[in-house]
């Protein structure tokens, strides 16, 4: 009997033990934000975040890729009693759902200033900082490199390509963008030629960027630091910014969005870190780290594989209208990837 | 404690940490736009793709669970019944699988069969297109399941022959060999352990979302998946998850009406003794033919991952931005399988007894539970308890502890009725005619007689709290992750090396922590 007693004591003990060191502070001086960005390039950020103001840093992390909804279900789940200051997300769709959904607040950074307009919310939403270009990985034995999306329904490059699935991640994004600029019937029978064409479909765009450095296709579309990560292993691989073209219609750029959350419990801390993230200096860092994020602001020091922003064209796009066209477009996507 | 009092505690335990968040959600999941609406079933049921990926999700269950049955009885009564050497070693070897996140496991056999993996540098580009072509697909999936489920069924395998009499053995040994013993007489005995640890392998790997994606197999779950990852619709979520946990009660109800009765005449003593199956000249093939096994299944892919991980450098750095989440990571999972063990017990004893009225309930409410995906829960969990008068709750590891019990108390609660059901009632009985208190008799008899099962109940507790990502990753307090939530969120775009190092990290900090409780015991015994 005793033992028990012992072990109910101890077990109380650590629970005591477990409240007085993890508990997520309030009141003190700290700022809780949730991060969709990859851990790997957003924790460097935010520790010196931490040593430069002496603002604790509490975050939770997700994880894309890997295929966790984590984050973003917990903001919309929290919605009546928000934990969080500050969503840094990867790509402003998500930002456009919060928005819709009543979760954040709008806030201007000074910092915003010398962002484009295009890659900000009008009203302060959020606001767009270090981007990620959508760009055509090819295989360096390829010696004709296609420069369009358009090679994916081009014989030529039959049973040549693969693409992400696109049910997830910036693929998913990338193809709404198309339907909202060409519309439903033009996108959908670009999808269609390019399932005549034998595309292959993979599970990540990391994954499709091994099988084309690999060689097992030719080409693909993928984000620029999937491609930029494998040139600088020294794969054989090269970058192209697609449709460059004067009919061109542009590169997809989808930047990173920082927001401040409604009913923040620390606000003035969060606002302190939004205007972080948006600074040059951060700007600088996302570039030169293995992400080779493009720099919205004017004039930022960036690696020699990354192009500046006013020497790339972009695509135009709406992305209210691309927020909606995703939802929309599920069902059409899942009965085109086969499920 | 009266039994009424602790009755009345489990059901409140399990209803603020799983019943009212489920209800939450399931109310979301009829509740279209604030109206009354069966609409994200029906547009659900109505999908012929729902029954294909249905068809998809149950084959995978099954053949990974007549895999993990065929392969995991045998072991488990070879490790646990017979003199093969190495036997300890052997089990645990066996056991690490199930430590590693199952996503982990399944790169791992990529290294080895996939086009450039290790076959290939082996037998040439020839073969590996085959292994590679049939890794991709059911046959992977079911493989890399298997592996890593087969642990379940051995050690519950090996826990139940622990506690079997050895006079029916004895009796039967007069009359035929071991063989026919075994079939006849000890596996029978064991079979609520055995059925059991199919249904808890079948669960497992029907809610198994990241290996088939991984592996090109379209499966169910990913339903409620896309509905989070996509939409954002709680409601439509959770509906995508129901006819899991229907397939769940389809297969309990099967459980209560055909296993549980037939077992129940077997109930016999465990106090005397244990018959070891000698195994003499077949000694050395079936120790070589176990180590051949463990090393190509565990051994293999395990050096693979450690190989790539090589670099101290690797090491270094996982240590370096690791440590402090793997050592949360083990005081939650002691805690929480502490906590999962003392509930579970006692869920699991009024199961059995069927005194209570509820206990059908409360046994369905714990197996639905383990059957839906953590985010479900996690919803739930956030929906009840994130309110500023319950902050004492949401904001501190109190919540991913009530994730545990509401997704685990299923495993400990199961293993306590298999338990149990081998206990003579008369022990108990004669202890209540003398006058003995109720807890007094719980914890003077029958708590001692269960030795060997609330010992596996915490190991497998301890072992799935470590692993979980699902709950944890939902309500963690901001900053204070746990090493499977941080393993898993420096995967997208992590080094290789680094991946590789944080997995070998879990296994050698579970194997120190496993070692450290064996010692222990140990030195307890020789006081």
């Amino acid at each position: 009997m005793k033992k028990w007693i012992w072990i109910l004591i101890l077990v109380v003990v650590a629970g005591a033990f477990l409240l007085w060191r993890f508990r997520s502070g309030r009141g003190e001086n700290v700022v809780v934000v949730y991060v969709s960005e990859d851990r790997v390039f957003s924790e460097p950020i935010l520790r010196d975040f931490e040593r430069e103001t002496g603002i604790k840093v509490k975050a939770i992390y997700d994880t894309e890729e890997a295929k966790s909804t984590g984050v973003m279900n917990r903001l919309i789940a929290e919605k009546d009693n928000p934990q969080a200051d500050v969503y840094w997300a990867n790509e402003p769709i998500r930002a456009e759902v919060l928005k819709q959904k009543g979760i954040t607040t709008p806030y201007i950074s000074p910092n915003a200033d010398g962002i484009p307009d295009g890659f900000k919310d009008p009203e302060g939403y959020w606001t767009g900082f270090s981007a990620r270009a959508r760009v055509l990985i090819v295989n360096t034995r390829v010696h004709d490199a296609p420069s369009s999306i358009m090679a994916f329904v081009d014989p030529q490059w039959k049973g040549k390509a693969v693409i992400a699935n696109p049910l997830f991640g910036t693929t998913t994004v990338h193809i709404a963008a198309l339907f909202v600029l060409w519309g439903d019937d033009s996108a959908k029978k670009f999808m269609q030629a390019m399932k005549e064409n034998g595309v292959k479909i993979s599970t990540s765009n990391g994954e499709s960027a091994d099988l084309v450095a690999s060689g097992e296709f030719d080409f693909s579309l993928v984000d620029n630091d999937d491609a930029v990560n494998r040139m600088r292993q020294g794969q054989p691989v090269k970058m192209v910014f697609p449709d460059q073209g004067e009919d061109g219609i542009g590169c997809l750029l989808l930047p990173n969005a920082v927001m401040l959350i409604k009913g923040a419990p620390h606000p003035s801390n969060g606002k302190k870190l939004i205007d972080y993230l948006l600074s040059k200096e951060t700007e600088r860092k996302l570039a030169f780290a293995d992400c080779a994020q493009i720099p919205l602001h004017p004039g930022v020091e960036m690696p020699a594989e990354l192009k500046d922003i006013s020497q790339i064209k972009t695509m135009e796009i709406d992305y209210p209208a691309v927020a909606k066209k995703l939802v929309e477009i599920q069902p059409f996507l899942k009965e085109w990837v086969g499920y | 404690m009266g039994k009424r009092l602790a009755f009345w505690l489990v059901v409140a335990v399990l209803s603020a940490a799983g019943l009212l968040p489920i209800l939450y959600m399931l109310w979301r999941s009829v509740s279209v736009n604030g109206h009354l609406s069966l609409s994200y079933y029906s547009s659900l049921l109505s999908s012929e793709r729902t029954w294909a990926l249905l068809a998809h999700s149950i084959t995978l269950a099954t053949l990974t669970t007549i895999a993990s049955t065929l392969i995991g009885v045998p072991l488990g009564i070879l490790l646990a019944k017979t003199d093969l050497p190495l036997r300890k070693a052997l089990a645990v070897t066996l056991t690490l699988p199930l430590l590693i996140p199952p996503y982990i496991n399944a790169l791992s056999w990529f290294y080895i069969l996939g086009r450039d993996g290790v076959i290939a540098s082996l037998m040439g580009n020839a073969v590996s297109n085959i292994t590679s072509a049939w890794y991709f697909g059911l046959g992977g999936s079911v493989f890399v399941l298997t592996i890593t489920f087969m642990p379940v069924v051995m050690l519950l395998t090996m826990a139940y022959l622990g506690t079997i009499n050895p006079e029916l053995e004895e009796v039967g040994r007069l009359f035929s060999k071991w063989p026919a013993v075994l079939a006849r007489i000890t596996v029978p005995m064991i079979l609520p352990g055995i059925s059991l640890a199919a249904m808890l392998v079948f669960l497992l790997s029907m809610g198994e979302f990241g290996v088939p994606t991984f592996l090109r197999y379209d499966v169910f779950p990913v339903e409620s998946f896309t509905q989070f990852s996509a939409f954002y619709n709680f409601g439509a979520a959770t509906a995508a998850a129901v006819p899991l946990a229907v397939i769940t009660a389809i297969l309990i109800s099967l459980e209560w009406i055909f296993v549980r009765d037939r077992t129940y005449r077997l109930k016999t003593a465990s106090d005397s003794g244990f018959l070891r199956i000698e195994l003499k000249g077949w000694k050395r093939p079936i120790l070589i033919i176990t180590l051949i096994f463990a090393f190509t299944t565990v051994i293999l892919p395990l050096t693979v991952l450690v190989a790539r991980s090589m670099t101290l450098d690797a090491y270094r750095k996982a240590l370096s931005i690791a440590h402090d989440s793997l050592l949360r990571s083990i005081v939650y999972a002691v805690v929480g399988a502490t906590l999962l063990v003392g509930i579970g017990f006692l869920s699991g004893y009024f199961i059995h007894k069927r005194e209570f009225r509820l206990w059908r309930a409360l046994d369905l409410l714990t197996i639905f539970l383990f059957a839906l995906p953590g985010t479900v829960i996690g919803v739930g969990l956030i929906g009840l308890w994130n309110r500023p008068s319950t902050d004492l709750i949401y904001t501190t590891p109190l919540i991913i502890l009530m994730g545990y019990l509401a997704k685990y108390t299923a495993l400990t609660s199961r293993i306590t009725v298999s338990t149990l059901a081998q206990i003579p009632p008369s022990m108990e009985e004669s202890a209540r005619l003398a006058g003995v208190r109720w807890l007094n008799r719980i914890m003077q008899i029958v708590v001692p007689l269960s030795k060997p099962g609330i010992l596996v109940a915490w190991i497998v507790g301890f072992i799935f709290c470590l692993r979980d990502l699902g709950i944890t990753i939902m309500v963690y307090p901001p900053g204070y992750d746990t090493f499977t939530v941080r393993t898993f969120t420096l995967m997208a775009n992590g080094s290789p090396q680094l991946i590789a190092a944080l997995s070998v990290m879990m296994v050698a900090a579970v194997l120190l922590v496993m070692g450290a409780g064996w010692a222990a015991v140990h030195i307890l015994r020789r006081r």
